[in-house]
């Protein structure tokens, strides 16, 4: 088995202690950084979210690759800005305001930060104005992810997407609805563009919408 | 070992290798070696950090080293998992820890009939560990836990005049039967928490299932108590590890005590189908 499959490895199990050395090893031996972020670490994720998909794989086993995925991260991350790396895409992550749940949120953050997409992470109970306002700040960010949990929030989930589209932020944009209670036809009334059941569909479509 | 990275974790004494388990007791005095060494290997494969080794069967047969030597025989013949030497005899004790392998554990000690005394020097120094259990020659079982935690106290004295570390040491608190001493456990929980305080490097053990003795249903004594012991700080028990609702419930329990990162432990356990649904 390759350092490279090595990692992989280590990643889906979790394990970050063996993880983080592994990508040292791995530029040790001249492995290109996209290609430790792309195969490594990015792939690893790729079967954590479908094994999570199908019933596979616990919650927490899911949080524990993240996490080995987000320590690797950090020690790649200067060789990939030095190889002159991008991200994959920008994005931002909210659950809507008065609305305090945030497990889901996190996962679908480490889920999609697996896949590449650089997140910003505005937190729970985010007003509409605060969403405009980062929207409007910084362009650059295509992917927008709302998340509520309860179904008495759900009517504020309504609003933050009818804010954005008030405020014609949605131009260019993708917007990203999930939460235990949100359906495929709450997601078509409210006018957001997709829906997802879990962490897991939820990066794996955005991977296939936003970076083709 | 369950939480493994915790500050206390879990010591399972495997209790099937025992002379009072009918099945052991019929082995034992039929010379039946391969089923000594089928449930050595099946406890060791369920999570056996010790398994224990107690040759007396209920008819008086088998308290003698040539059977304990026999038993230790077989177990190291297929796994080396650390035995627990169970006697009440000291001297057979002693004797059959020149014949094992790897360092493992006494069981017993006690204040009574100065058996401290001849196995403390036996252990100091050495990686064996001792379960020491909390009676008296005057006393017998102290009835509270004032007497217990007293005797706990004249045994970490004896310890330091031996030079035997605290972490050597298991102490059996004692348990009362439930049915004959409903502040049983009370008192029990007493013990523990006086011993974490006082030695926070020393273990605390029990042969859990006497405090369920002549109840119904058994387990539902069983498996509360060790769970509740384990939150008063008792960090082994000899239980049988192929139980499959014991063995569930610890690792549930360790990982609701914020032993066990990510619950990494429970799912693996439950992966490797030692409970649940079984599998297989």
């Amino acid at each position: 088995m390759s350092t490279l499959e090595e990692l992989k490895e280590m990643v889906i199990k979790g394990k970050k202690k063996k993880a983080v050395p592994l990508v040292e090893q791995c530029i040790a031996e001249g492995v290109a950084p996209q290609q430790i972020l792309d195969e490594g670490l990015i792939a690893a994720l790729d079967i954590v979210g479908e094994k999570f998909s199908a019933g596979e794989l616990f919650v927490p086993e899911m949080l524990v690759a993240a996490r080995a995925m987000a320590a690797c991260t950090d020690v790649l991350k200067p060789h990939l800005s030095a190889a002159g790396s991008e991200p994959a895409c920008y994005g931002m992550i909210a659950t809507v305001a008065g609305d305090m749940h945030d497990i889901g949120k996190n996962l679908v953050r480490m889920m999609l930060e697996g896949k590449g997409f650089e997140m910003a992470d505005l937190g729970v109970d985010v007003s509409n104005e605060t969403i405009c306002d980062y929207l409007r700040e910084h362009p650059e960010c295509k992917l927008v992810c709302l998340s509520a949990l309860l179904t008495v929030t759900m009517p504020s989930l309504a609003s933050a997407v009818a804010a954005i589209k008030e405020a014609g932020l949605d131009e260019g944009r993708t917007i990203f609805v999930g939460g235990a209670p949100i359906t495929q036809a709450f997601c078509d009334e409210i006018g957001a563009d997709y829906y997802t059941v879990d962490a897991g569909a939820c990066a794996a479509k955005a991977a296939e919408v936003m970076l083709g | 070992m369950i939480g493994e990275e915790a500050d206390r974790p879990v010591y399972i004494i495997a209790e099937k290798i025992n002379g009072f388990v009918p099945r052991s007791g019929k082995a034992i005095e039929e010379g039946d070696a391969e089923y000594i060494k089928e449930i050595a290997i099946a406890q060791t494969e369920a999570g056996a950090d010790y398994l224990d080794c107690s040759p007396a069967t209920t008819n008086g047969y088998g308290d003698n080293l040539e059977t304990m030597t026999w038993l230790i025989n077989l177990i190291q013949e297929v796994c080396d998992t650390p035995i627990t030497l169970d006697s009440p005899n000291v001297d057979i004790l002693l004797e059959a820890m020149k014949l094992c392998k790897v360092p493992g554990m006494i069981n017993s000690a006690s204040l009574c009939e100065g058996k401290i005394d001849k196995v403390f020097p036996a252990i100091a120094g050495t990686d064996w560990k001792c379960v020491v259990m909390l009676d008296d020659d005057v006393r017998g079982i102290p009835s509270n836990a004032e007497g217990r935690i007293d005797n706990f106290r004249k045994v970490m004295q004896k310890a330091e005049e031996y030079g035997v570390d605290a972490d050597q040491l298991f102490f059996d608190p004692l348990v009362e039967t439930l049915g004959t001493n409903d502040q049983s456990f009370v008192c029990f929980s007493e013990v523990c928490r006086a011993i974490v305080a006082e030695a926070p490097e020393a273990h605390i053990t029990s042969g859990l299932s006497n405090i369920s003795f002549n109840m119904p249903s058994r387990k539902h004594i069983n498996i509360p108590f060790m769970i509740l012991s384990m939150f008063s700080g008792m960090d082994s028990a000899i239980v049988d590890p192929l139980n499959r609702d014991m063995m569930g419930c610890i690792y549930g329990a360790s990982a609701l005590m914020g032993n066990d990162e990510f619950c990494m432990e429970y799912i693996e356990a439950y992966r490797d189908d030692r409970f649940g649904v079984q599998k297989k």
